[in-house]
């Protein structure tokens, strides 16, 4: 199967999207990466070769393996592309109706063969893959920002997700350079739950004047080896979305400690959400380096 | 007797197929892009013209199928049947310790090849891709593994160590294994047939300088020492490779620069060497062309590649207690008389002169460029690593 793939499909060129794009086209896949809009799709392209340019000026990579990554991409808004994908990653935004109108015009569009995965990280798979006529091909795909840089991957069942499926993602995540962690269906996975808890507890901390972001941040990254603090993973997730989750979790679990803390609502209503407006904890130059 | 030669890339293949009775190539060429649908095909029988076409080609099965289709074509094959082709040489970056000849690939030779894939991450898969699918397709074909590695196994303990705890060696095999061992093995034996001594009488040192670049001392026809070591990074200053530097530059400029592993296993393998230096290019006719334009930086680029080289040489002289014969070879070696004639002006010492006039005739054959004085013969001679793989496979195929 793996070896059969050719062209990968990634729908939404978000944050994740795009990392997701630039991974896939990186290791030699061609790739269509699918937005709501030209427009969209441009602006992806843009933030695809900024980042491609960072890796450049750090030597990671060389001018013509940047050249043959972006050409290996089309960035587009015409949805009947779809139908020549031999496989899709779907990475909209977290949200159940939306997910669910997505993978109805995959299911109409794409080849009866052609696996789906879902970016999901709080959603029920088995819903999202009950709008399909190929539930049994419906996987979860949860992966890690940024996706370039981590190896990992949540490869998530969902109830009627086969065996056959689950092996043949496996094939082609060795192409990708990724472990796949296998995890069942639960909000927020492992991954998701265990971090955004960790920023939530870490603003509860800041509100209560125990330490300063900065201090906080600080410890955790030299005190537990993390590569960025609660903070400033936070700020590159976006606040929006840390926020998002954790109400998802809340509402799924009903338990309290998933109640996410009042700094991070306010900061989200004044439109604080981080690097992509350059300010949420930390200010942030257009390029995303603190300053 | 017809001998196939692949050589298996990730995405490329490229065959030559040889007559052995007198060693006369039959036909040759080059598939690229291989899984994707524009691979690109080339191939040319002797005196016939070169074919150019693109086509999907989607691994490396369907290539080696296409390759023997050109080769049998009613119009432009070389070849009525398949079991005319007797043996297949294939070339294997990496033998690890499990390799110090040639062999006959089995069922336990793959399984070794196997095993050496941690140390040769990038070369070893596509190697064992091109075996299993040249297996399928030429099933009664004799089929041998030829190592890059192979030739260096003759170092002793004390040249092939690195002093790190030794626990490192017997646990993860860290040492040094050295590469271009099937090309300096070609050009060594080339060289005491042109000066017509036993190579078993001679001390030579053997530059193989291309893009990648290496020297090893060869003491009586064995390898014992070798400027590769456990990867293709040390050694030499190369193209866009550092060669060898203070290994604590390395966590030192990770921290300074915020740097991942892949980032700085990069910055030193395709973006050092004469490119890092000149930030302008790692071919060394460019960088010349430019020194002679009054580049500094070009100048500094080759001053430091030809020191390098040059105490390389030097060491080498002291590790076997003389030299005979100095040699170069591969596309740097071979074409630039400016970096032979630089080497050995400072190597005056150990009694090598140049004969400038012949340094500077341009040739594809092997030739002598030091003066009928010098006391260490000075030698040219081009490598031609195809053939000597097809004569590995005929020499095993003859013991069977």
């Amino acid at each position: 199967m793996a070896e059969e793939i050719q062209q990968i499909a990634v729908i939404g060129g978000g944050t994740m999207g795009q990392g997701i794009a630039e991974l896939c086209a990186s290791k030699g896949y061609e790739v269509l990466l699918l937005e709501k809009t030209e427009e969209l799709a441009q602006y992806a392209k843009g933030k695809i070769e900024q980042s491609l340019d960072k890796k450049l000026s750090k030597w990671g990579i060389t001018t013509a393996e940047k050249k043959i990554t972006l050409s290996r991409i089309v960035f587009t808004s015409n949805i009947e592309l779809l139908r020549n994908a031999d496989f899709v990653i779907e990475s909209v935004v977290e949200d159940m109706s939306t997910k669910k109108a997505v993978f109805q015009i995959c299911d109409e569009l794409c080849r009866e063969d052609v696996l789906f995965a879902s970016n999901t990280s709080t959603l029920s798979l088995t819903e999202i893959a009950a709008v399909t006529n190929r539930p049994e091909k419906v996987v979860g795909l949860h992966f890690v920002y940024p996706v370039t840089k981590r190896p990992l991957v949540e490869v998530v069942r969902g109830l009627k997700t086969s065996e056959k499926t689950v092996a043949d993602l496996r094939t082609l995540l060795t192409t990708l350079h990724l472990t796949g962690v296998e995890v069942f269906e639960s909000p927020g996975f492992v991954t998701t739950r265990m971090i955004v808890l960790f920023i939530n507890e870490a603003t509860y901390i800041l509100m209560e004047g125990v330490a300063e972001a900065n201090e906080i941040d600080f410890a955790m990254k030299h005190g537990y080896h993390f590569a960025f603090g609660p903070f400033e993973m936070a700020d590159r997730f976006g606040l929006n979305s840390v926020l998002a989750a954790l109400e998802r979790l809340y509402r799924e679990f009903g338990d309290t400690k998933f109640r996410p803390a009042p700094l991070l609502k306010k900061m989200v209503r004044a439109g604080h959400l981080g690097i992509k407006t350059g300010e949420g904890f930390f200010k942030y130059d257009k390029d995303g380096n603190r300053l | 007797m017809k001998i196939l030669v692949i050589n298996c890339g990730s995405s490329s293949i490229k065959y030559e197929l040889f007559e052995m009775e007198d060693e006369s190539v039959i036909a040759e060429g080059l598939i690229e892009k291989i899984g994707t649908e524009s691979a690109i095909i080339t191939y040319q029988a002797t005196d016939k013209e070169e074919l150019m076409k693109t086509a999907e080609i989607l691994d490396h099965r369907e290539g080696l199928n296409l390759v023997l289709r050109l080769l049998m074509d009613d119009k432009d094959g070389v070849i009525a049947s398949k079991n005319e082709v007797a043996a297949v040489g294939h070339r294997v970056v990496h033998g690890g310790e499990f390799f110090s000849e040639s062999a006959v690939i089995t069922s336990e030779v793959r399984q070794a090849i196997r095993k050496t894939v941690d140390l040769a991450p990038l070369h070893n898969p596509p190697n064992l891709l091109g075996i299993a699918a040249a297996e399928q397709q030429l099933p009664d074909a004799i089929h041998v593994a030829v190592f890059d590695t192979a030739f260096h196994q003759t170092m002793p303990k004390h040249a092939y160590l690195y002093p790190l705890p030794y626990v490192l060696y017997t646990r993860h095999k860290i040492r040094r294994y050295g590469f271009h061992g099937t090309s300096h093995k070609y050009v060594s034996e080339q060289a005491a047939l042109f000066i017509e001594k036993p190579l078993t009488e001679l001390k030579i040192i053997s530059a193989h300088i291309g893009n990648g670049a290496s020297v090893t001392a060869i003491d009586h026809g064995i390898s014992i020492d070798t400027s590769m070591g456990m990867t293709p990074l040390e050694g030499l200053m190369m193209g866009t490779r550092c060669g060898d530097i203070d290994p604590a530059i390395v966590p030192y400029v990770i921290a300074k620069e915020d740097l991942t592993l892949s980032e700085i296993q990069s910055m030193m393998n395709k973006h050092s060497g004469l490119l890092g230096v000149t930030g302008m290019s790692s071919d060394m006719r460019e960088v010349t062309q430019a020194m002679e334009e009054g580049n500094e930086q070009a100048k500094l680029a080759i001053d430091m590649y030809l020191y390098k080289l040059r105490k390389t040489i030097g060491s080498y002289i002291a590790a076997m207690n003389g030299v005979d014969i100095l040699l170069f070879t591969a596309g740097v070696g071979e074409n630039s008389s400016y970096v032979r004639q630089e080497v050995c002006k400072e190597l005056s010492f150990f009694g090598i002169e140049l004969d400038q006039s012949k340094n500077n005739i341009r040739s594809k054959k092997t030739r002598e460029i030091s003066t009928p004085n010098s006391k260490v013969k000075v030698l040219v001679v081009p490598t031609y690593e195809e053939l000597m793989i097809a004569r590995e496979a005929k020499h095993l195929v003859d013991q069977q």
